[in-house]
């Protein structure tokens, strides 16, 4: 089946899909408001401008943790594909739709790393690909600072630089690979209860900084 | 220490879904019945939604936007023509669902609904931890003329303990009942024991913080001023797994 689908920015949404520049747009906040007003209206245009602001987002989380680009996007299409059926279920202005599609993203990455891993190919593909970083760039060259939320990326970097290494280290283990308490304890050769305790400390400084990001989309 | 403080404990383990799988089934259990947790993991998930963006984006492949559109757009018709009884049915359940659900109105009924709701989810997790115990021990105990005994539900699963203290006189003035775990590296201490002969004390305990596997679990009679790792009193139960 084919679709007549224009890649060229929406009238109504004041601002190009990719900006030219890396400063902050003022019109974040609004744009996405517009956005998901549109999405609801189940308006096919908004469906692929929120595909060209998010993809990159979720197909560098889903490759650093699958390792595998092919599979990444599988997955990004599945989200896509659930965030156009759910997203009536979005609530208000808080469940901003960047962070509802990286959690959905996030959860599907971890369910196939896991099935993976019960498959024991994970260390193949892990030799394959390389040490896994969540500084890793993508396999494709992309102008990050033009990037809509790029300046979100530098906020969560330093809000993750600014945390102890030890804490962060379990945080990577656990948020990014998705190893279970079980297993970053064995790896790190720690008591659970120490593995637990730094996630925890480490969650509670993050949800600090990190809970009063709201505009994306500049 | 009571069975909820091991899913107040797990929040954030929910969160980053590093919970073992049987872990996190228990917990998205308790999830539907406990409003507190569902709220706090909620705003967790929230808070720490823009963590992903730890990451570096990569270009996605030229095109990718338009077929991924087609793709989305494509399955949602297929859905459409296959299953059109299927989504009339589910429409007309959702709107029963609804019209029952209205009805049920009224503050002192819903006030009541959340008592037993909030009373109910602190039973199921108690009783989660006995019905997925897979080791039980018991012993009995003699004292002061009285004949009780200890017994302990293991759940390796959710690393919990259900410990029950029961048909024990009340400790003798300055002393106090101790509950012990044993480790291959010694005795770590865990809680107090308040006995009351008319009625068992249940006890639900996570495994302690110490990297020494626990091997088992010893109630003593400790004078009050004991605060020290070690034992000092008398051993009233000596359980080993």
């Amino acid at each position: 089946m084919s679709r007549q689908l224009s890649l060229s920015p929406d009238p109504d949404s004041g601002a190009p899909p990719t900006p030219e520049g890396g400063g902050r747009r003022p019109l974040g906040l609004a744009r996405e408001s517009t956005l998901r007003r549109r999405l609801m209206a189940r308006d096919e245009q908004a469906l692929v401008e929120l595909i060209e602001l998010a993809s990159p987002w979720l197909l560098g989380l889903v490759q650093s943790m699958l390792r595998d680009q092919d599979e990444a996007e599988e997955v990004v299409l599945e989200v896509f594909a659930t965030a156009w059926d759910r997203v009536g279920t979005l609530g208000d202005e808080h469940d901003a739709l960047l962070p509802w599609l990286l959690r959905i993203a996030r959860n599907r990455a971890i369910d196939r790393l896991r099935r993976r891993r019960r498959w024991r190919l994970k260390l193949d593909r892990a030799k394959a690909f390389g040490e896994v970083s969540a500084d890793r760039v993508g396999p494709r060259e992309v102008n990050e600072a033009a990037q809509p939320g790029w300046h979100v990326h530098e906020t969560v970097h330093a809000a993750l630089a600014r945390l102890p290494a030890d804490q962060r280290e379990v945080v990577r283990l656990a948020y990014f690979e998705g190893l279970t308490h079980s297993e970053i304890a064995r790896r790190l050769d720690l008591p659970m209860g120490t593995v637990k305790t730094r996630l925890r400390l480490a969650f509670d400084k993050l949800r600090v900084t990190l809970g009063s990001i709201k505009d994306w989309i500049a | 220490m009571t069975a909820h403080d091991w899913y107040t404990e797990n929040r954030a383990g929910f969160v980053a879904r590093s919970l073992e799988p049987d872990e996190e089934r228990t917990f998205r259990d308790h999830l539907a019945r406990c409003e507190e947790c569902r709220r706090e993991v909620e705003a967790l998930e929230r808070e720490l939604g823009w963590l992903p963006m730890a990451v570096r984006p990569a270009a996605p492949a030229p095109g990718f936007a338009r077929r991924t559109a087609a793709e989305v757009l494509d399955r949602r018709s297929r859905w459409r023509r296959r299953f059109p009884l299927a989504a009339a049915a589910v429409l007309a359940l959702a709107a029963g669902t609804a019209a029952f659900g209205a009805r049920r109105e009224g503050r002192e009924l819903r006030v009541q609904l959340v008592r037993n709701e909030v009373r109910l989810a602190a039973l199921q997790d108690t009783l989660s931890v006995l019905r997925r115990a897979n080791n039980v021990l018991q012993t009995r105990i003699s004292m002061g003329g009285h004949q009780g005994g200890m017994l302990i539900f293991q759940d390796a699963a959710s690393h919990r303990w259900c410990v029950i203290v029961h048909g024990l006189p009340p400790a003798p003035v300055g002393s106090k009942y101790q509950f012990w775990f044993i480790t291959e590296s010694g005795m770590v201490r865990s809680v107090e024991v308040n006995a009351d002969p008319s009625r068992p004390a249940i006890m639900t305990l996570p495994m302690p913080g110490v990297r020494a596997p626990v091997m088992g679990a010893a109630l003593t009679m400790e004078p009050m001023r004991n605060r020290s790792d070690e034992p000092e009193g008398v051993t009233l139960a000596h359980l080993v797994f």
